[in-house]
């Protein structure tokens, strides 16, 4: 016997694994639901509306019109309810009212979206990161309290069975004192080649993707799914990725922020950033590293879109590092316990994940409409996902200003940088305007 | 509505125009029928081959590999005609078209021209594959780029952009059906509808609307008294007049990101349509009006890329997308039930020869196994690639031609004297 035997969790006195929180159906009671964003993930999401049983989906938005006409086909074919498409959002809150809306938009969209369908009286289910700026996911916040209404963000790690038995084996200090974390994803790639501009698909509105951040010429690199790596509209990886292990960190620490960040990263490998009227490429970085200071310990994130990093035995997660061994919290591969002694035994669960986009959405979903029903807190609501986004769009300020910012998280402030507290806002294209906090 | 019968008879009408040119080329040779493969889906366009010289009792080992080649990234497949095979490939982000000699794998002649290598969600590189048609070889790229070249010197007897001429919109991957020579002319799945040019000259025939193509590749059907092809849209499935091009019929068939991809099976006299993303399939016979009569419809069978393949009342295909656990299936044309169901080494890309399906699996595990509906017994494995095999391979004339996306070709020895 040796490390390198593995333990199922189930076995293993002490750790229980936990089934996950389904709610039963409840029968008769219908909430009309809709869709705004109505793209793979905004489809992924809707998916697990219609498989709760509890849903009448009413009505579907996007700017596209091809995917709006296709994504209210599948509803049909689903469930045999026939949405209303829209493809403005404010035309569809006016006349259908939703009592839910679900808002799967580019990042730069959620804050005036999720504001927007408070004030209808909606519930929100929005997709992570919460905002594209600070001041963005602090208005969004601030509106969900005075609405009294719910709001639920797509952080479904919140509740995946591997990383909530995870949480619990870190938390009996089975892996010790914990005094650094590190987060990172990790994957091939290399130099990216512009792609030619071209003229959006037939019947969309590129005006209004743009919506509040700068316009550029349409690509097929950004739409469908590729603004993900476009800084205008999204915050690259340690934004879309980041956001999900920082959440993890924030899980498992007592303390709500960090008080200092430093990143740093670059595009050494894919290339400067192209955008000209004849073509562009993406602008985020190919490799980030953003350090976190907490009070007790010290947090990395680290992505690189090249070399996938084989050297190692995992791609994708988070480290715990803790005085009796090292804690791994990853996606497909579960989470891993290697400890210190090699007489001592390696402990891995496997993950319990819906394949194959792999998330735990079900169980997020059935969590929000019993918060909605009991008037609790969800358990990826704004108050604590508000938390983790901000996080990630802290360290892309300090990518921009190239220095560490140092953060007064209880009044959510960056301390003695005029450049970098700008950057917690940022101008909107007219006629849009930034959202008040 | 035509019996089958009757619909035999008309599509016997096809196969007389090749009737000449078989007797030439095979008649008295051999007693073991070889065959070229000088189109997608073969030279009935069904993906089945009327060959016979070839054998799966290969060596422990596998198949001899005859020689290999580089021919650049995608996922176009192989087309074998007169002793030559064509595909294509692109490398620093320049397509080149090969014709190779099929017993040596030497290059004959290339062409190369500017094409971006396209790589989003995807490797990227060519998808269509080239037309041999007489002397002549067509082909279409991704980005609308039309070539006619001089089958046996590869020199370029015409080109044109298609997508600048016409502005007819880019599909999300460009381009991917292959050429359809018939008669005086060739047809692209360019346009709402497809696009008829002059096969000599180029010139446009007739030209549909600019609104989204799907990726088939154009397939003629005698139905009724004329011919019409038919065409995979953005939207759904079309059967449009060989001759002037007006919409016969159309069915709407919205799949997620307007990936109509598998190309219409023609079965006993109805056409069986199919798509991924969890869209499904439908059996429907054109009627008079516009719209078509459905037999049935269901999600048993959902093709995402390479089309089901037919044999004798059932059919065989992938179902499920290449990122969902997809599934050899045998489905009966009649019903629509599934027979049987085979997991094993996902994705796969297949066409039959002699009852036989040969079947690629995504990393390169070749397989060959009876087209049976009672049930999945492959009688031959070999691992003969790496990297990854969406592309169907070709067997023609006792070799067997199969590639990976980074465009690694090997031609396998199948001919019965390489047999043990």
């Amino acid at each position: 016997m040796n490390r390198r035997t593995f333990l199922q969790v189930a076995a293993n006195a002490g750790i229980l694994v936990q089934a996950p929180f389904v709610l039963a159906q409840k029968p008769g009671r219908k909430w009309r639901i809709a869709l705004v964003g109505s793209g793979w993930w905004g489809k992924t999401v809707l998916k697990e509306a219609i498989a709760s049983g509890q849903c009448k989906v009413v009505a579907l938005c996007d700017v596209d019109a091809s995917a709006l006409e296709v994504a209210a086909d599948q509803v049909t074919d689903l469930n045999g309810d026939t949405p209303k498409t829209y493809l403005d959002y404010r035309e569809l809150l006016e006349k259908e009212k939703p009592e839910i809306v679900i808002i799967a938009t580019p990042d730069h969209w959620h804050a005036l979206q999720t504001l927007a369908a408070l004030k209808s009286g909606s519930h929100v289910f929005v997709e992570k990161p919460t905002g594209h700026t600070v001041n963005e996911s602090r208005a969004m916040l601030k509106a969900s309290r005075e609405s009294g209404r719910i709001v639920q963000v797509g952080l479904h790690r919140r509740l995946g069975p591997h990383h909530v038995n995870a949480m619990k084996f870190l938390k009996s200090r089975a892996v010790g004192e914990v005094g650094m974390v590190r987060i990172f994803a990790h994957s091939g790639g290399g130099v990216e080649k512009p792609q030619r501009n071209s003229e959006p698909s037939e019947g969309m509105n590129w005006d209004m993707w743009c919506g509040p951040a700068p316009k550029r010429p349409f690509n097929g690199k950004l739409h469908p799914g590729g603004w993900r790596n476009f800084l205008d509209y999204a915050n690259g990886t340690l934004g879309d990725w980041g956001v999900h292990w920082l959440d993890q960190v924030l899980m498992w620490t007592e303390e709500k922020y960090p008080k200092r960040v430093y990143s740093t990263g670059g595009r050494q490998i894919a290339g400067a950033p192209v955008l000209t009227e004849l073509e562009q490429t993406s602008d985020a970085p190919d490799h980030q590293v953003a350090v976190y200071d907490f009070e007790k310990f010290t947090c990395i994130w680290e992505h690189r879109r090249f070399a996938e990093n084989n050297a190692e035995k995992h791609r994708i997660g988070a480290y715990f590092y803790g005085t009796k061994g090292t804690l791994h919290i990853g996606w497909q591969d579960g989470w891993t316990f290697y400890p210190n002694r090699d007489s001592d035994l390696q402990v891995h669960e496997s993950s319990q994940l819906q394949q194959p986009e792999g998330h735990n959405l079900k169980i997020l979903w059935a969590d929000f409409l019993d918060s909605i029903e009991s008037k609790r807190s969800p358990a990826a609501g704004i108050e604590l996902a508000h938390r983790s986004s901000v996080l990630p769009l802290l360290g892309m300020i300090s990518l921009k200003v190239g220095r560490s910012i140092q953060w007064d998280g209880a009044n959510e402030q960056i301390v003695g940088d005029a450049a970098a507290s700008a950057l917690l806002s940022r101008p909107y294209r007219a006629p849009y305007l930034y959202p008040k906090i | 509505m035509l019996p089958t019968l009757s619909s035999r008879l008309t599509y016997g009408f096809w196969a007389v125009c090749f009737f000449l040119f078989i007797q030439l080329k095979f008649g008295g040779v051999s007693e073991l029928k070889a065959a070229d493969w000088p189109q997608w889906r073969g030279e009935e366009r069904n993906g089945v081959s009327a060959e016979q010289n070839w054998s799966d009792r290969w060596p422990d080992s596998g198949p001899p590999i005859l020689w290999k080649a580089q021919v650049g990234a995608g996922f176009s497949s192989f087309t074998v005609s007169n002793g030559q095979v064509f595909t294509m490939g692109n490398a620093d982000n320049t397509d080149t078209v090969f014709a190779l000699e099929a017993a040596t794998g030497k290059t004959l002649w290339k062409h190369s021209y500017s094409s971006d290598l396209g790589d989003k969600y995807f490797e990227g590189g060519t998808t269509g594959t080239p037309t041999v048609s007489g002397d002549r070889v067509y082909t279409l790229s991704r980005w609308g780029d039309v070539f006619c070249f001089e089958r046996i010197s590869g020199q370029v007897v015409w080109t044109r952009n298609v997508q600048r001429d016409t502005g007819a919109r880019l599909p999300s991957w460009g381009f991917a059906g292959s050429p359809l020579v018939l008669g005086t002319r060739v047809f692209l799945n360019v346009g709402e509808a497809g696009l008829a040019l002059e096969k000599s000259t180029g010139k446009t025939v007739w030209q549909s609307s600019t609104g989204e193509a799907g990726y088939t590749t154009p397939l003629p059907w005698s139905y009724g008294t004329g011919t019409q092809v038919l065409i995979g849209s953005g939207r759904g499935y079309v059967g449009v007049d060989v001759i002037t091009g007006k919409e016969l019929w159309r069915i709407k068939w919205l799949t997620q990101y307007g990936v109509n991809a598998a190309d219409p099976v023609i079965a006993e006299g109805r056409l069986f349509l199919s798509s991924g993303y969890g869209k499904g399939s439908v059996l429907i016979q054109p009627g008079t009006g516009a719209e078509p009569e459905i037999a049935w419809k269901n999600k048993v069978l959902r093709t995402q890329m390479n089309a089901a393949v037919h044999l004798m009342g059932y059919l065989y295909g992938v179902d499920g997308d290449t990122t969902d656990k997809p599934v050899l299936k045998c489905v009966e044309l009649a019903s629509g039930t599934e027979k049987w169901a085979n997991p094993d080494l996902g994705c796969r890309a297949m066409m039959m020869a002699g009852g036989r399906m040969i079947l690629m699996g995504e990393k390169g595990e070749l397989s060959i196994a009876p087209a049976s509906p009672d049930g999945f017994k492959p009688t031959a494995r070999a691992q003969v690639l790496g990297g990854k095999c969406w592309t169907v391979p070709v067997l023609a004339n006792g070799l067997l031609y199969c590639r990976n996306s980074r465009g690694d070709v090997a031609c396998l020895d199948l001919r019965l004297s390489a047999a043990k």
